[in-house]
């Protein structure tokens, strides 16, 4: 027999707390789809895609509303696109990325990921077409999330591909300055990319992965907070004492534990429907616009006055961490990201921050070398120069490399905007002020080109 | 030998337990499966035994009743012949947890469990919670066992819409998923 507190905190976390399946991912690989010939290979992916794709979105319905919990999207991610159309130039890949619309359309998902490149070291000819390809491809399509890895502990940073994403991002945020540049929504520049993340813009699926397998990408912002507000609320730990910042951690680890059993759970499950193997759970909490579904709301319960304010990026250290440990306890299978994401648009509290002037971009570059990603969902201004986006995302990049963890960028140049003005983008994108960029030239630096060498430490074997 | 269910209700107090597991061993009963629950103070156990043949149902009764008695305890007390038959151990069922709560109001769980009825679904166990999220606020949780057979969609919406109909928010979930949040698992 179960007992009450069991049934009141699992309904709480559901009617009060956003706890949801933020994402099943498909993946599926399209190695055995490759051709020369380019209508042939799109016939021979998008058989493939709705072959494996068809029941997703029913079976994860009727999975969801089982255990009464809603898998809010699901997704499809597919292998890197420059290795698998690698013999087309930039128009064939525009033809595939329609194609790959088309198929995610047909599948009823929202998102599609995995026009992607890996160039850490150097491009090859697909990759070279598939990036040039990026500003048609993607404001001319609705669903494809793109991912180009330009950087790793083991390669270095290609600073050529840094150059290049520098031009390509302003390059999509004016082939899509219709809608505020909102191709650039859809772009991450990675450094040491997962190969399993199902969490987009930046899912993929790696060389290395199953033919199809079933990757879940949990969330839960809203619960990790409500479990701080009760225990606070208590304000004492289990032995009576006063709480401190150890208590803090335990509660989130015990929460971020919770929340992943379910991801693991529907994840599993949705896999056995569909007769395929369950790959990873990825338990990092992604916030939406929703009020009550915010990571920055979780730095006010830990006592800062605003996410931004000094103390943030330690905060952000504890709750990342926390976060991993409650999960890994959870799951034999985590994978992806699994932390805590600070994406600007994306959550109301760290927009209102950016806002106000209390977040800078500086400071969220110091906070993306605690946690999962790094400058996620960024407007800026949209005359910032090429090389001056470059510039950014080779910080990301160092943060990464030098740590051997994954960083991206996501900045939107919003077209005819300027720092102070408001863009929206709509749904889970949610709107955002534009933000400051750093003064000064990069341009000399990324003019440099070639490759920031692999750090010492990558010299393992 | 033959079986009887036999059930005590009444004040619990220290010693209920002692007492009636004493009776019944006394009266030569083997006890082959026992519950017990406490609610408000007031003591439930159920304890299935096997009996010679030749004590009869009345004679259980009467020694056990007298037993009672003697000992000063205030417990009414059931012997049944034990059915040997367990509902659903034919079918295949899935578990599920069905959880309704607003305003308290007359007739609620009557109503709920009606649907349970009409779809041929057995509640496991039912619990309510009253007034402990607010003044007038009920809980009611019911474990039930769905046989397979049954259109979980159908049975869904129907008690969403009594619910509704009675002030209440009903949440339907499988009942492992409370499992796999809450507990460590066995190997």
């Amino acid at each position: 027999m179960l007992s009450d507190r069991e049934v009141t905190n699992t309904l709480n976390m559901l009617r009060n707390e956003h706890l949801d399946v933020r994402t099943v991912t498909l993946g599926v690989s399209l190695f055995d789809c490759v051709s020369h010939d380019l209508e042939l290979f799109i016939a021979n992916i998008q058989a493939k895609i709705a072959r494996y794709a068809q029941q997703l979105v029913p079976v994860c319905n009727e999975i969801g509303a089982k255990y009464g919990i809603p898998v809010v999207n699901k997704r499809i991610s597919v292998s890197p696109i420059a290795v698998v159309a690698a013999p087309f130039g930039p128009e064939g890949m525009v033809r595939v990325c329609k194609a790959l619309d088309e198929a995610a359309r047909e599948a009823r998902v929202d998102f599609l990921g995995g026009y992607s490149a890996l160039v850490e070291k150097g491009f090859a000819n697909g990759d070279r077409a598939l990036i040039e390809s990026l500003p048609d491809a993607l404001s001319q399509t609705e669903r494809i999330c793109s991912s180009i890895n330009v950087a790793s502990s083991r390669a270095g940073i290609n600073m050529d591909a840094v150059a290049l994403m520098g031009r390509q991002i302003l390059g999509a945020a004016q082939a899509s300055a219709d809608q505020g540049g909102i191709a650039c929504a859809k772009l991450v520049v990675f450094a040491n990319i997962p190969q399993d993340v199902p969490f987009m813009a930046g899912a993929y699926l790696g060389v290395g992965e199953p033919d199809v397998v079933i990757n879940v990408g949990v969330s839960g912002p809203g619960v990790v907070r409500k479990a701080i507000d009760r225990l606070l609320e208590r304000g004492t730990n289990d032995q009576g004492k006063p709480l401190s910042l150890l208590d803090m951690a335990e509660v989130i680890k015990r929460t971020a534990y919770k929340v992943t059993r379910v991801g693991e759970i529907i994840g599993s499950e949705v896999a056995q429907r569909l007769g395929l193997p369950f790959g990873v759970a990825d338990l990092s909490l992604a916030p939406t616009p929703a009020v009550g579904d915010s990571v920055g709301e979780i730095f006010q319960s830990l006592g800062l006055s605003s996410i931004g304010c000094p103390g943030s990026t330690a905060v952000l250290a504890m709750l990342n961490d926390a976060v991993k440990k409650g999960g890994s306890f959870a799951s034999s299978s985590v994978g992806g990201l699994s932390g805590a994401f600070i994406p600007v648009s994306e959550d109301s509290s760290i927009e209102e921050a950016a806002r106000s002037g209390r977040l800078s971009l500086e400071k969220l570059e110091a906070m993306t070398s605690v946690c999962s990603v790094g400058l996620d969902m960024i407007a800026i201004p949209g005359d910032t120069p090429a090389s001056s986006i470059a510039g950014i995302i080779a910080d990301e990049m160092a943060i990464g490399m030098i740590n051997h963890k994954t960083t991206a960028v996501r900045v939107i140049p919003v077209p005819g905007k300027h720092a102070g003005e408001e863009v929206s983008f709509g749904g889970l994108l949610g709107k955002a002020t534009i933000m400051n960029i750093p003064k000064g030239d990069a341009s000399k630096f990324i003019g440099l080109g070639g490759r920031i060498p692999a750090p010492i430490n990558s010299l393992k074997n | 030998m033959q079986k009887f269910t036999v059930s005590f209700l009444g004040r619990d107090c220290p010693g209920v337990v002692s007492t009636v597991s004493g009776l019944l061993s006394a009266a030569g009963c083997n006890i082959f499966a026992a519950t017990q629950s406490l609610l408000l103070g007031e003591f439930a156990g159920i304890f299935m035994v096997s009996v010679d043949d030749a004590l009869t149902q009345e004679a259980l009764q009467g020694e056990l009743q007298q037993g009672l008695a003697k000992a000063g305890m205030d417990l009414s007390l059931i012997v049944r012949p034990t059915h040997e038959e367990e509902w659903g151990k034919s079918k295949r069922c899935e578990p599920f947890v069905v959880s309704a709560d607003g305003t308290d109001g007359e007739g609620q769980i009557a109503k709920i469990s009606r649907v349970f009825t009409r779809h041929g679904v057995n509640v496991e166990s039912l619990r309510a919670f009253l007034g402990e999220g607010g003044a007038n606020h009920a809980l009611f949780v019911f474990e039930i066992m769905v046989p397979d057979s049954v259109d979980l969609g159908r049975l869904r919406r129907e008690l969403v819409c009594e619910g509704q109909s009675l002030g209440l928010r009903v949440s339907v979930q499988h009942r492992d998923i409370f499992e796999a949040v809450h507990r460590i698992g066995s190997f």
